[in-house]
Protein backbone atom coordinates (compact mmCIF):
# COMPACT_ATOMS: atom_id res chain seq x y z
CA UNK A 1 0.00 0.00 0.00
CA UNK A 2 0.70 3.49 -0.72
CA UNK A 3 2.15 6.57 1.40
CA UNK A 4 0.42 9.61 -0.17
CA UNK A 5 0.33 12.89 -0.14
CA UNK A 6 -3.43 15.41 -1.16
CA UNK A 7 -3.07 18.27 -2.60
CA UNK A 8 -6.33 20.59 -3.08
CA UNK A 9 -7.35 23.53 -2.28
CA UNK A 10 -11.21 22.52 -1.33
CA UNK A 11 -11.14 20.71 1.73
CA UNK A 12 -14.45 18.50 0.69
CA UNK A 13 -11.90 17.19 -1.83
CA UNK A 14 -8.80 16.11 0.74
CA UNK A 15 -11.81 14.45 2.49
CA UNK A 16 -13.07 12.40 -0.08
CA UNK A 17 -9.77 11.84 -1.92
CA UNK A 18 -8.78 10.31 1.82
CA UNK A 19 -11.91 8.42 2.29
CA UNK A 20 -11.07 6.73 -1.03
CA UNK A 21 -7.86 6.20 -0.64
CA UNK A 22 -8.16 4.99 3.49
CA UNK A 23 -10.74 2.63 2.35
CA UNK A 24 -8.36 1.21 -0.12
CA UNK A 25 -5.67 0.64 2.43
CA UNK A 26 -3.35 3.50 1.71
CA UNK A 27 -1.79 5.63 4.33
CA UNK A 28 -2.59 9.70 3.75
CA UNK A 29 0.67 11.04 5.08
CA UNK A 30 0.24 14.43 4.23
CA UNK A 31 -2.08 17.24 2.92
CA UNK A 32 -1.43 20.42 1.26
CA UNK A 33 -3.87 23.38 0.61
CA UNK A 34 -2.14 24.93 -2.21
CA UNK A 35 1.52 24.71 -4.16
CA UNK A 36 3.67 26.19 -1.84
CA UNK A 37 2.85 23.96 1.16
CA UNK A 38 2.89 20.53 -1.39
CA UNK A 39 6.61 21.61 -1.88
CA UNK A 40 7.50 21.76 1.88
CA UNK A 41 5.66 19.01 2.52
CA UNK A 42 6.90 16.68 -0.25
CA UNK A 43 10.15 17.26 1.19
CA UNK A 44 9.29 16.36 4.93
CA UNK A 45 7.31 13.09 4.11
CA UNK A 46 8.65 11.83 0.97
CA UNK A 47 5.13 10.38 -0.28
CA UNK A 48 4.69 7.42 -2.44
CA UNK A 49 2.15 9.08 -4.67
CA UNK A 50 0.82 12.59 -4.89
CA UNK A 51 -2.48 13.51 -6.30
CA UNK A 52 -2.64 17.12 -7.34
CA UNK A 53 -4.87 19.93 -8.13
CA UNK A 54 -4.39 22.67 -10.50
CA UNK A 55 -6.48 25.79 -9.83
CA UNK A 56 -5.13 26.42 -6.31
CA UNK A 57 -4.07 29.81 -4.49
CA UNK A 58 -0.71 30.92 -4.20
CA UNK A 59 0.64 28.41 -6.07
CA UNK A 60 -0.99 26.46 -8.67
CA UNK A 61 -0.49 22.80 -9.24
CA UNK A 62 1.64 22.78 -12.70
CA UNK A 63 3.75 24.80 -10.75
CA UNK A 64 3.78 23.12 -7.79
CA UNK A 65 4.97 19.53 -9.63
CA UNK A 66 7.69 21.37 -11.60
CA UNK A 67 9.26 22.39 -8.37
CA UNK A 68 8.86 18.97 -6.80
CA UNK A 69 10.45 17.31 -9.67
CA UNK A 70 13.02 19.35 -9.85
CA UNK A 71 14.54 18.24 -6.44
CA UNK A 72 12.86 14.83 -6.11
CA UNK A 73 13.35 13.33 -9.91
CA UNK A 74 11.41 10.18 -8.87
CA UNK A 75 8.61 11.88 -7.52
CA UNK A 76 4.86 10.41 -8.61
CA UNK A 77 2.47 12.54 -9.19
CA UNK A 78 -1.14 11.77 -10.21
CA UNK A 79 -3.17 15.33 -11.69
CA UNK A 80 -6.41 15.37 -10.13
CA UNK A 81 -8.11 18.54 -11.59
CA UNK A 82 -11.29 19.66 -13.01
CA UNK A 83 -9.80 21.64 -15.69
CA UNK A 84 -9.04 18.23 -18.27
CA UNK A 85 -8.59 20.83 -21.56
CA UNK A 86 -5.54 18.87 -23.63
CA UNK A 87 -3.32 21.83 -22.77
CA UNK A 88 -3.76 21.61 -19.28
CA UNK A 89 -2.92 17.97 -19.74
CA UNK A 90 0.17 18.59 -22.04
CA UNK A 91 1.69 21.16 -19.48
CA UNK A 92 0.97 18.25 -16.49
CA UNK A 93 2.69 15.61 -18.16
CA UNK A 94 5.96 17.93 -20.09
CA UNK A 95 6.33 19.02 -16.38
CA UNK A 96 6.41 15.54 -14.84
CA UNK A 97 3.09 14.27 -14.01
CA UNK A 98 2.15 10.21 -14.49
CA UNK A 99 -1.54 11.02 -14.60
CA UNK A 100 -4.20 13.05 -15.35
CA UNK A 101 -7.74 12.49 -13.48
CA UNK A 102 -10.66 14.77 -14.50
CA UNK A 103 -13.03 15.68 -11.75
CA UNK A 104 -15.98 14.95 -11.53
CA UNK A 105 -14.38 11.16 -10.85
CA UNK A 106 -15.54 7.94 -9.76
CA UNK A 107 -13.49 6.33 -6.93
CA UNK A 108 -11.97 3.32 -8.96
CA UNK A 109 -10.34 5.57 -11.21
CA UNK A 110 -8.70 7.10 -8.77
CA UNK A 111 -7.74 3.83 -7.53
CA UNK A 112 -6.23 2.68 -10.57
CA UNK A 113 -4.55 5.48 -10.88
CA UNK A 114 -2.36 5.23 -8.06
CA UNK A 115 -2.13 1.90 -8.59
CA UNK A 116 -0.61 2.42 -11.62
CA UNK A 117 2.10 4.97 -10.77
CA UNK A 118 2.74 2.96 -7.69
CA UNK A 119 3.47 -0.14 -9.81
CA UNK A 120 5.57 1.34 -12.49
CA UNK B 1 -21.58 38.01 -25.20
CA UNK B 2 -21.61 35.02 -27.39
CA UNK B 3 -24.47 32.76 -27.00
CA UNK B 4 -22.21 29.84 -28.23
CA UNK B 5 -20.55 30.29 -24.53
CA UNK B 6 -23.98 29.85 -22.34
CA UNK B 7 -24.19 26.03 -24.36
CA UNK B 8 -20.97 24.45 -22.74
CA UNK B 9 -21.91 25.43 -19.11
CA UNK B 10 -25.14 23.62 -19.29
CA UNK B 11 -23.75 20.25 -20.82
CA UNK B 12 -21.28 20.75 -18.41
CA UNK B 13 -23.58 21.38 -15.63
CA UNK B 14 -25.46 18.62 -16.17
CA UNK B 15 -22.91 15.96 -16.48
CA UNK B 16 -20.78 17.02 -13.57
CA UNK B 17 -24.58 16.79 -11.29
CA UNK B 18 -25.36 13.65 -12.64
CA UNK B 19 -22.24 12.15 -11.52
CA UNK B 20 -21.56 14.13 -8.24
CA UNK B 21 -25.57 13.91 -6.86
CA UNK B 22 -26.77 10.87 -9.21
CA UNK B 23 -29.85 13.74 -10.43
CA UNK B 24 -31.32 14.23 -13.35
CA UNK B 25 -31.06 17.91 -13.92
CA UNK B 26 -33.39 19.95 -16.49
CA UNK B 27 -33.16 23.25 -18.24
CA UNK B 28 -35.33 26.40 -17.26
CA UNK B 29 -35.32 29.50 -19.53
CA UNK B 30 -32.49 31.47 -20.49
CA UNK B 31 -32.87 34.82 -19.33
CA UNK B 32 -30.61 37.88 -19.53
CA UNK B 33 -29.54 40.15 -17.08
CA UNK B 34 -27.83 43.32 -16.55
CA UNK B 35 -24.52 43.91 -15.71
CA UNK B 36 -25.51 45.02 -12.14
CA UNK B 37 -28.05 42.63 -9.97
CA UNK B 38 -29.29 41.35 -6.41
CA UNK B 39 -27.51 37.52 -5.70
CA UNK B 40 -29.19 34.94 -4.67
CA UNK B 41 -28.98 33.81 -0.88
CA UNK B 42 -25.92 31.32 -2.12
CA UNK B 43 -23.62 32.85 -4.48
CA UNK B 44 -20.34 30.84 -5.94
CA UNK B 45 -18.34 32.81 -8.00
CA UNK B 46 -15.37 31.78 -10.40
CA UNK B 47 -12.97 33.98 -12.48
CA UNK B 48 -12.22 33.08 -16.08
CA UNK B 49 -9.49 34.69 -17.55
CA UNK B 50 -8.06 34.02 -21.06
CA UNK B 51 -9.28 34.18 -24.84
CA UNK B 52 -12.81 34.74 -22.83
CA UNK B 53 -12.66 36.42 -19.51
CA UNK B 54 -15.48 37.73 -16.78
CA UNK B 55 -17.26 35.49 -14.11
CA UNK B 56 -19.69 32.71 -13.90
CA UNK B 57 -21.72 32.80 -10.58
CA UNK B 58 -24.00 29.78 -9.58
CA UNK B 59 -26.61 30.96 -7.08
CA UNK B 60 -29.12 29.61 -5.14
CA UNK B 61 -30.97 29.44 -2.09
CA UNK B 62 -29.99 28.47 1.18
CA UNK B 63 -31.92 25.17 1.32
CA UNK B 64 -30.65 24.10 -2.25
CA UNK B 65 -27.49 25.03 -1.41
CA UNK B 66 -27.81 22.71 2.27
CA UNK B 67 -29.02 19.85 -0.01
CA UNK B 68 -26.41 19.98 -2.65
CA UNK B 69 -23.55 19.93 -0.18
CA UNK B 70 -25.19 17.02 1.99
CA UNK B 71 -25.98 14.93 -1.20
CA UNK B 72 -22.42 15.56 -2.45
CA UNK B 73 -20.60 14.65 1.20
CA UNK B 74 -23.33 11.89 2.30
CA UNK B 75 -24.73 13.28 5.00
CA UNK B 76 -27.07 16.10 6.10
CA UNK B 77 -26.06 19.39 6.18
CA UNK B 78 -28.20 21.20 9.05
CA UNK B 79 -25.69 24.38 8.33
CA UNK B 80 -23.36 25.40 6.02
CA UNK B 81 -19.87 25.04 7.87
CA UNK B 82 -16.64 24.90 6.07
CA UNK B 83 -16.50 21.77 4.58
CA UNK B 84 -20.32 22.10 2.98
CA UNK B 85 -19.25 25.60 1.36
CA UNK B 86 -16.11 23.78 0.15
CA UNK B 87 -18.03 21.58 -1.58
CA UNK B 88 -20.11 23.87 -2.85
CA UNK B 89 -17.16 25.40 -4.62
CA UNK B 90 -15.63 22.68 -5.30
CA UNK B 91 -18.88 22.17 -7.73
CA UNK B 92 -18.67 25.19 -9.21
CA UNK B 93 -14.98 24.27 -10.06
CA UNK B 94 -15.93 21.10 -11.65
CA UNK B 95 -18.48 22.44 -13.57
CA UNK B 96 -16.73 25.36 -15.00
CA UNK B 97 -13.52 23.60 -15.26
CA UNK B 98 -15.67 20.62 -17.56
CA UNK B 99 -17.19 23.72 -19.31
CA UNK B 100 -13.13 25.44 -19.50
CA UNK B 101 -11.99 21.88 -21.53
CA UNK B 102 -15.41 22.27 -23.82
CA UNK B 103 -15.00 26.06 -24.71
CA UNK B 104 -10.84 25.09 -25.42
CA UNK B 105 -11.68 22.87 -28.04
CA UNK B 106 -14.08 25.56 -29.80
CA UNK B 107 -10.32 27.59 -29.52
CA UNK B 108 -11.23 29.54 -26.22
CA UNK B 109 -8.61 28.70 -24.17
CA UNK B 110 -8.94 29.76 -20.50
CA UNK B 111 -7.98 29.14 -17.09
CA UNK B 112 -9.95 29.14 -13.62
CA UNK B 113 -9.41 31.46 -10.90
CA UNK B 114 -10.03 29.39 -6.89
CA UNK B 115 -13.82 29.90 -6.22
CA UNK B 116 -15.25 32.00 -3.62
CA UNK B 117 -18.53 31.49 -1.76
CA UNK B 118 -20.77 34.52 -0.91
CA UNK B 119 -23.51 33.93 1.57
CA UNK B 120 -26.16 37.04 2.13
CA UNK B 121 -29.64 37.81 0.78
CA UNK B 122 -29.34 40.30 -2.18
CA UNK B 123 -25.51 41.38 -2.08
CA UNK B 124 -25.20 43.59 -4.96
CA UNK B 125 -22.76 41.96 -7.71
CA UNK B 126 -21.14 44.24 -10.75
CA UNK B 127 -19.74 41.60 -13.13
CA UNK B 128 -17.47 42.41 -16.17
CA UNK B 129 -20.29 41.81 -18.85
CA UNK B 130 -24.05 41.64 -18.84
CA UNK B 131 -24.91 37.81 -17.85
CA UNK B 132 -26.88 35.21 -19.35
CA UNK B 133 -29.04 33.54 -17.01
CA UNK B 134 -29.46 29.62 -17.37
CA UNK B 135 -31.81 27.75 -14.24
CA UNK B 136 -30.91 24.16 -13.64
CA UNK B 137 -33.69 22.50 -11.93
CA UNK B 138 -32.00 19.33 -10.00
CA UNK B 139 -33.66 17.46 -6.99
CA UNK B 140 -31.93 19.26 -4.48
CA UNK B 141 -33.18 22.77 -5.94
CA UNK B 142 -32.80 24.94 -8.85
CA UNK B 143 -29.17 26.23 -9.43
CA UNK B 144 -28.80 29.48 -11.63
CA UNK B 145 -25.85 29.70 -13.59
CA UNK B 146 -24.96 33.46 -14.51
CA UNK B 147 -22.42 33.34 -17.02
CA UNK B 148 -20.92 37.07 -17.82
CA UNK B 149 -18.14 35.96 -20.12
CA UNK B 150 -16.72 38.13 -22.78
CA UNK B 151 -14.24 37.40 -25.71
CA UNK B 152 -11.19 38.78 -24.82
CA UNK B 153 -10.14 41.32 -27.74
CA UNK B 154 -6.94 40.20 -29.84
CA UNK B 155 -3.58 42.68 -29.21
Amino acid sequence: MARVMIVDDAMFMRVTLKNILTKEGHEVVAEAQNGEEAVARYAETKPDVVTMDITMPKMDGISAVKAIIAEHPEARIVMCTAMGQKNMVMEAIQAGAKDFIVKPFQPERVIEGIAKVVGA
Amino acid sequence: MKVDFVNPFVGSAFSVLQMVIGDSPKRGELAARTKLFKSQPVTIVIGVVGAVHGQVLYGMSQETARRLSGAMIGQEVPELDELAISALAELGNMITGNAASQLAQAGYIADLAPPAVIQGPEIIILTVEAALVVPVITGCGTIEINIALEEARQA
